[in-house]
């Protein structure tokens, strides 16, 4: 743990509520702070409707989803041994993104399709990912994501190309319904991430030298591999593919808090939940009444970021600063 | 420790181990030495249950290696190996740590009172916070071997130990290793240096392509014509002052 990790913990909390409060006054409508307190009293009002059945579900939302990307990114960058390793970039959300489309079309009767289509997808993609010789180099296995990625897209627009039904990755008419199942889901992953932290931690080590002390390898990566797979696609299922998330939080944590999991994977979630708020709260505010979806604003900052990341000189294998 | 008609071979290579049987005696350093190519690191990972033999068993306190679980295993047997690779930072503490996981739960957390002794008989306690990356070869090595110590073994088996390690730092391991003997650890290392595997093992396996040719005391194995045709190599011993005796090779 770093000397000043407090304190980014400490930031990042004030930003998340500061966040949070910018989320609940602007939008279309501006409500004040003094209104927002009023409204609390009166929910036979218009502004009741607009922030609870409008704005809290959807802040919720952005919280948990990006909490859950930024803290998947980190258990898959743990197991890969890779720091760009993401679920949109191995090519999971968007094979989850597919299958739940293909489900709508085909079993639109199955209730919970679209969650366990999108699993399936994302475990489709995983069992891809790690046959074959993808992981032992981890420039192949990014080179296999990305083209895994392009793939599933490329089905996706197939599918879709006939069809009414678009998949948008936006936060926009989130209902209850769907945050709650979100928050059920992404509570209940990211509390087994938080258990299994000291994992991640021993996966830093190679598999040799962990076997010596009687560490069952598999059991730990695979525990941790469909651990960051639920929390990918229930994301995907709900929302749809929003990218870079989880390569940018978690590497910017272990600038700010270090590279220990019990650290940073607790960290990541609150920057990954603010940052994905943040995100969301400027895309449907800049160009009122319109507004850009997260997965776009997520795009712009987070392409760039990977750029520089690996312009700088970082090596992809392991994840030492030197 | 024991081996019974232990045979190993790599796929596709015609190296591996042929029907090795031998004992390595009970709190007494043993050094596996031999030509290259002859078998010792396979048999180091044999031991250490990193390579299962086609044939034959290793025996630990009696058992077969391999009806004990992982983490008993671990709990009788370390390795100390060459250089690791590590995917991320790791402080010495840390590293150290792992060695008494075979004695937690996978989820449970490793106390740090545990871990201080180890990283004091090592002498790493200054050290406990650094990265073990900005660590030089031997202070590394020192760090893995105090994580193998952390693991409370019967027996302790080194790969080479003495690979990144100066003259001073070879020394004091070696005398470490024989205090660790004393107190009744079973030692068995690798070592390529034959003079320095003759001045401080009790026991000697003498490999080569892949089967045991003899094993015996230092005095029972440090005869030219045996150590010449092994090595395949004209041999001399010569007495030195305050040393004893040495193993020089000949010139063609």
């Amino acid at each position: 743990m770093k000397k000043h990790a407090g304190r980014w913990y400490g930031g990042v909390l004030i930003l998340l509520c500061i966040t949070i409060l910018v989320a609940l006054m602007a939008g279309t409508t501006w409500i004040s702070l003094g209104q927002l307190g009023r409204t609390v009293g009166a929910p036979a009002s218009r502004d009741f409707t607009t922030v609870f059945s409008l704005r809290v579900p959807r802040i919720l939302s952005s919280l948990i989803c990006g909490g859950s990307l930024a803290v998947a990114g980190a258990l898959f960058q743990a197991v890969f041994r890779n720091p760009i390793a993401d679920p949109s970039i191995l090519g999971i959300s968007s094979a989850a993104d597919f299958f739940k489309l293909g489900g709508a079309m085909l079993i639109p009767w199955l209730p919970g399709r679209s969650w366990v289509m999108a699993i399936l997808g994302g475990l489709v993609a995983l069992m891809i990912l790690t046959s074959g010789k993808a992981l032992s180099n981890p420039y192949r296995l990014i080179i296999v994501g990305v083209a895994l990625d392009a793939t599933f897209v490329g089905l996706q627009q197939l599918l879709s190309s006939g069809a009414t039904q678009v998949s948008q990755s936006t936060f926009n008419a989130m209902t209850w319904a769907d945050t709650t199942i979100l928050l059920i889901l992404g509570v209940s992953g990211l509390f087994v991430a938080l258990i299994l932290a000291p994992w991640a931690n021993y996966l830093k080590l190679p598999d040799d030298a962990l076997r010596n002390v009687g560490i069952p390898v598999s059991v730990l990566r695979w525990s941790l591999l469909l651990l960051a797979t639920y929390l990918a696609t229930s994301v995907t299922a709900i929302v749809g593919t929003i990218p870079f998330v989880g390569i940018v939080v978690p590497n910017v944590a272990r600038r700010l808090v270090g590279h220990d999991y019990q650290t940073l994977l607790p960290f990541s979630m609150l920057a990954g939940a603010w940052l994905m708020l943040a995100a969301d709260t400027l895309g449907r505010t800049v160009i009122v009444p319109s507004e850009i979806s997260a997965a776009t604003m997520m795009a712009i900052i987070g392409g760039p970021f990977v750029i520089i990341l690996l312009q700088r000189g970082r090596v992809l294998h392991g994840m030492s600063t030197h | 420790m024991e081996c019974q008609h232990i045979s190993y071979q790599y796929p596709q290579q015609s190296t591996g181990l042929v029907d090795l049987s031998g004992h390595f005696p009970e709190g007494q350093v043993t050094t596996i030495i031999g030509p290259n190519g002859a078998g010792k690191s396979t048999l180091l990972n044999v031991l250490a249950r990193r390579l299962q033999p086609q044939q034959g068993k290793v025996l630990v306190g009696g058992k077969d290696s391999y009806d004990l679980s992982d983490r008993q295993f671990a709990q009788q047997v370390a390795l100390v190996t060459q250089q690791h690779e590590l995917f991320d930072e790791l402080t010495v503490r840390e590293v150290v740590a792992t060695g008494r996981l075979p004695y937690h739960g996978l989820l449970s957390q490793v106390p740090p009172a545990e871990v201080d002794p180890y990283l004091e008989v090592n002498g790493l306690t200054n050290l406990a916070d650094d990265l073990i990356q900005n660590l030089s070869g031997g202070q590394q090595q020192r760090v893995w071997l105090a994580a193998a110590l952390a693991q409370e073994p019967r027996v302790l088996l080194l790969d080479e130990p003495t690979t990144y390690l100066d003259v001073h730092y070879q020394q004091a391991l070696m005398a470490q290793l024989r205090e660790l003997a004393s107190r009744g650890m079973t030692v068995i290392q690798v070592l390529h240096d034959i003079n320095q595997a003759f001045r401080i093992s009790d026991w000697l396996w003498l490999l080569q392509d892949g089967q045991l040719i003899k094993c015996g005391t230092p005095a029972e194995l440090r005869t030219a014509p045996l150590l010449a045709q092994t090595f395949k190599t004209a041999v001399e011993i010569v007495e030195v002052p305050k040393l004893g005796p040495y193993i020089v090779q000949l010139p063609e």
